[in-house]
């Protein structure tokens, strides 16, 4: 998700084409291409550009309602609600062939990923594994990153693992899901922390982990952009 | 002996046709060769295609108005009734080939939004486990669902005073 402000335009996108299965899209402004991945303009006059990123999260919409009661949801447009995928798509999708492989470390082409480039490098966690483990404490580069899943066991957000005036990366733990709202708690403060990375009780309660931005992604797509990412739990 | 200028100015007069017609079928053809689904496509063809895409308008435009020149002049030189429809159909072709370059197919394809609209959160019909990509700017909060966003792709929105592309 993106701006669509940028060199002093506003500008309205399309989806005009396709690079190795991530879209193209053409602005009407100037006619340049941007790839949708990276949000660069690859082609055209703005060429070079880059649109600026919208933290943005990928969750069960059940989970949403809850955190944002006053919140909208984009209507369905009636004349193309028939053609709409069913709600697994991503699923559906696995079974997709991809046009670029890379098969290292024995990851399949579209093995779902949780992205995140950061300190100058990228890691991919896969996505199963990260469900599965509920709580991942690592690094990306230098940054010491927080993987957390939500009470629903599907929604993700990543945090950087760090507590204003604690100092180091602090210890965090997974609570049994047996109070509502809480996930965690951290060594350090004594606090209990919510899905949102925000801290309930203990010292720093009041505070809030800072995001860190995180793609959801198939492997061939997060690896064709990211020739340098490592994987957690197979390269280390 | 001397040669027939007229049948010397038919030979080019056809030549300018071939001409057109070539670099106006590459122009449409070219880029919806690369840039085409379930393809790799190579990062040098890819850029060329994107800049061929980027001229072809004006490309096949000059293309067409040097066809639809060299129909006038033939038609002067040529009394082939069978002739002069062929180079007719050929200009014609050039003309189409002028219209298409201005066609993305793509765009055809797929719809995006320029307009969303959007409903209270405990107003829509969407299943507890549906997955929605979710943005919060300011006090404003959005969720877009995955069955709609794989349809439309691209959503030009506009969250509080934010112009945002959302996009899956």
């Amino acid at each position: 998700m993106w701006t669509r402000d940028v060199a002093g335009l506003r500008l309205t996108f399309h989806l005009a084409g396709i690079n190795n299965q991530n879209f193209l899209m053409r602005d009407e402004e100037t006619g340049s291409y941007w790839q949708q991945i990276s949000g660069l303009a690859v082609s055209g006059p703005l060429k070079g550009q880059r649109l600026t990123l919208v933290e943005s999260d990928e969750l069960l919409f059940a989970t949403w309602k809850a955190e944002e009661p006053a919140g909208t949801v984009l209507k369905d447009v009636p004349a193309f609600a028939g053609d709409y995928a069913p709600k697994d798509w991503d699923v559906h999708m696995k079974r997709a062939r991809t046009v670029i492989n890379f098969p290292e470390h024995g990851m399949k082409g579209r093995d779902l990923i949780l992205g995140i480039q950061a300190a100058g490098a990228s890691r991919a966690f896969l996505y199963d594994q990260v469900v599965k483990d509920k709580l991942v404490k690592d690094r990306v580069g230098t940054e010491s990153v927080l993987l957390v899943v939500g009470a629903d066991g599907q929604s993700v957000r990543a945090f950087k693992n760090r507590i204003p005036g604690v100092a180091g990366a602090p210890d965090f733990y997974r609570l049994a899901a047996n109070k509502p709202g809480v996930l965690l708690m951290d060594a350090a403060t004594g606090g209990e922390w919510s899905f949102q990375g925000c801290a309930l009780s203990g010292s720093a309660k009041g505070t809030c982990l800072e995001r860190i931005p995180m793609l959801k992604d198939y492997w061939f797509d997060w690896r064709n952009y990211n020739p340098n990412t490592t994987i957690y739990g197979k390269t280390d | 002996m001397t040669p027939d200028p007229k049948r010397r100015t038919r030979r080019r007069l056809k030549l300018v046709w071939l001409l057109c017609l070539a670099a106006s079928f590459l122009a449409v053809a070219y880029p919806i060769y690369v840039i085409r689904p379930f393809r790799a496509q190579g990062p040098l063809e890819l850029a060329v295609a994107l800049v061929v895409t980027r001229f072809r308008p004006a490309i096949t435009v000059l293309c067409a108005g040097a066809a639809l020149a060299a129909l006038v002049w033939y038609w002067r030189v040529q009394k082939r009734i069978v002739w002069r429809l062929l180079a007719v159909l050929g200009t014609a072709c050039v003309a189409l080939l002028a219209v298409a370059a201005r066609v993305n197919i793509y765009e055809l394809m797929f719809h995006h939004l320029d307009h969303p609209e959007f409903a209270a959160a405990d107003k829509v019909k969407l299943d507890n486990d549906e997955k929605v990509i979710v943005v919060k700017i300011g006090d404003a909060a959005r969720a877009y669902p995955i069955r709609s966003m794989s349809y439309h792709h691209v959503v030009n929105d506009m969250v509080g005073q934010t112009a945002i592309v959302a996009t899956y």
